[in-house]
């Protein structure tokens, strides 16, 4: 091919390539993952759920706390259908919807896993554990959901993905903004989840809304 | 369609049987198939489901494939041929396994997978698998919790094609990596093994004599890693392993290494087994195909209960 072809071919190319031209930005880490995985997009998908589906199931499904909490010491099965859900197969433990209204006794903020100790019965004792983050133990959020199910992901990698997406959001939504200082004695209202705690232990409530008061 | 594929292969099995002169009232055949059993985890696996199939009236035929994908495909190609009425299997792969089941599934033979996934469904009749990011969580959150949430520290990594290794890690720094002060200065993977954890171990040691804590991926790769530490007379670093053997228990209970994650093999193993079993029977596969079995921590606090991957009460 001699030089002149070879560069009118070239400046030819260009002239086709040109109308076809855009900007392309440079992707963020989070859209380079979701390429990566074929439109794999956690925190996407939890925002797209969040007002339209989330907060009303947890705002239909919730029992006060004290209902939920009683109901699943007297009759386990009763409370799991009334306010709990599990995948169908597995050895998940219930998890429960439930609203939180009560005080704050205890501030347990010195850990990155902070969580408000809350007397809901005005005994002055501890009966839920609030979690504010900034690290949110567990997946009660995802788990409590009914239109949520991890057959429907590719595997557990993903699946575990959407479940800390709900954890994110909600820190990012209200819990970041929470103060830390001056906490006891408070008022707290909440609705969210908690999964059935073993024998002995307290509930680890994760708040999907949260208002503290005065 | 799905009735006279049956039918031809029952005929062929039948053919295949008399050939190598089976007993004409030979009990049903159930293959389980593993990786090593160099690592007591898939032992208890493969004697739990053994038990299970036996105590069911099964004749079972054991197998292991190394963790070879080709391995593992001349394995299923032998229980397709023994005329196995099903598989339980802990693959060797979660990609490379796929068209291994799709090859049993053709040949009409169900497959009851344990302890790994495949990124498939709709293959295998049965995942039952550890939820090894919840696992993997509560043991990040009890190493944290050790290291006073702040330190230097290792990981080690399982086999990468293992969906497993990448699970557990991610369970373990989507904890970890919230605490700022947690700093880790080397991760590389020891492959499941013990020998490759202690070398690994050792030579890390070398150059990051400062480090807090190690956490690892499995049980065997933390025994190797305590016993690196242990000859380096290094007896302050906390080591947290994944899987829940005697082996851990007994260096837990000697005050070694600190924490273990449980996995429930052996239950998973006869559960598989039990939903085989329906199968053979009533061609009723479970509710959902994807099951997860949740773990659960092992410290000082219950380390003594623990026996062949269960708690006792």
């Amino acid at each position: 091919m001699s030089t002149f072809r070879a560069a009118a071919l070239f400046t030819l190319a260009i002239a086709l390539a040109l109308p076809g031209c855009k900007i392309v930005k440079t992707p963020t880490a989070e859209e380079a993952a979701e390429e990566a995985s074929g439109g794999f997009n956690p925190a996407r998908q939890v925002a797209g759920l969040w007002d339209e589906k989330v907060i009303p199931f947890l705002d239909k499904r919730a029992g006060t706390f004290q209902e939920v909490s009683s109901l699943a010491k007297s009759d386990l099965d009763a409370a799991a259908a009334k306010y709990g859900h599990k995948e169908k197969e597995g050895s998940a433990p219930w998890t429960f919807v439930a609203k939180v209204s009560g005080t704050i006794i205890k501030a347990e903020t010195k850990s990155r896993a902070a969580y408000l100790e809350t007397d809901v019965d005005g005994d002055g004792k501890g009966d839920v554990r609030i979690q504010i983050g900034p690290v949110i133990k567990g997946t009660a959020l995802r788990d409590s959901l009914d239109f949520v199910n991890f057959n429907e992901f590719k595997n557990q990698i993903q699946w575990a993905e959407f479940g800390k997406a709900f954890n994110t959001h909600v820190i990012g939504l209200t819990l970041d903004k929470l103060p830390r200082e001056g906490m006891e004695g408070k008022a707290i209202e909440a609705t969210g989840a908690y999964p059935l705690p073993s024998a002995g232990q307290p509930a680890l409530f994760t708040p999907a809304t949260i208002t503290i008061g005065g | 369609m799905k009735l006279t594929r049956r039918l031809t292969l029952a005929a062929f099995a039948g053919a295949l049987s008399m050939s190598v002169a089976m007993p004409a009232f030979a009990a049903d055949l159930i293959a389980i198939i593993t990786p090593s059993h160099d690592n007591p985890f898939f032992k208890a696996e493969a004697v739990g489901a053994e038990a299970k199939a036996k105590e069911l009236g099964y004749e079972t035929l054991v197998l292991v494939h190394d963790d070879d994908a080709n391995k593992q495909s001349q394995l299923i190609d032998t229980a397709i041929g023994r005329g196995a009425k099903a598989i339980i299997l802990d693959n060797a792969g979660s990609e490379a396994s796929i068209a291994a089941v799709q090859k049993a599934k053709d040949a009409g033979v169900p497959s009851f997978l344990i302890d790994r996934e495949i990124n498939a469904t709709g293959v295998a009749v049965s995942q039952i698998v550890s939820n090894n990011y919840q696992g993997a969580q509560l043991g990040a959150e009890e190493f944290v919790k050790l290291m006073g949430e702040a330190g230097s520290y290792v990981e080690l990594l399982g086999r990468e094609a293992d969906l497993n290794a990448g699970i557990r890690s991610k369970g373990y720094h989507d904890i970890i990596d919230e605490y700022p002060e947690m700093k880790m200065v080397a991760q590389q993977s020891a492959n499941w093994s013990q020998t490759e954890g202690y070398s690994k171990m050792e030579t890390i040691l070398q150059a990051n004599p400062d480090i807090k804590g190690v956490i690892s991926g499995n049980d065997t790769m933390a025994m190797g890693a305590i016993a690196a530490l242990q000859a380096a007379g290094r007896k302050d670093v906390i080591v947290v392993g994944f899987d829940g053997s005697n082996d851990v228990r007994d260096s837990i209970t000697s005050g070694g290494i600190k924490a273990t994650v449980l996995q429930p093999a052996y239950a998973q193993a006869q559960m598989a087994v039990e939903q085989a079993d329906v199968y053979i029977k009533t061609g009723k596969g479970p509710a959902e195909e994807k099951q997860l079995m949740d773990c659960v921590l092992i410290n000082g606090e219950n380390a003594a209960k623990l026996e062949t991957f269960a708690l006792t009460n």
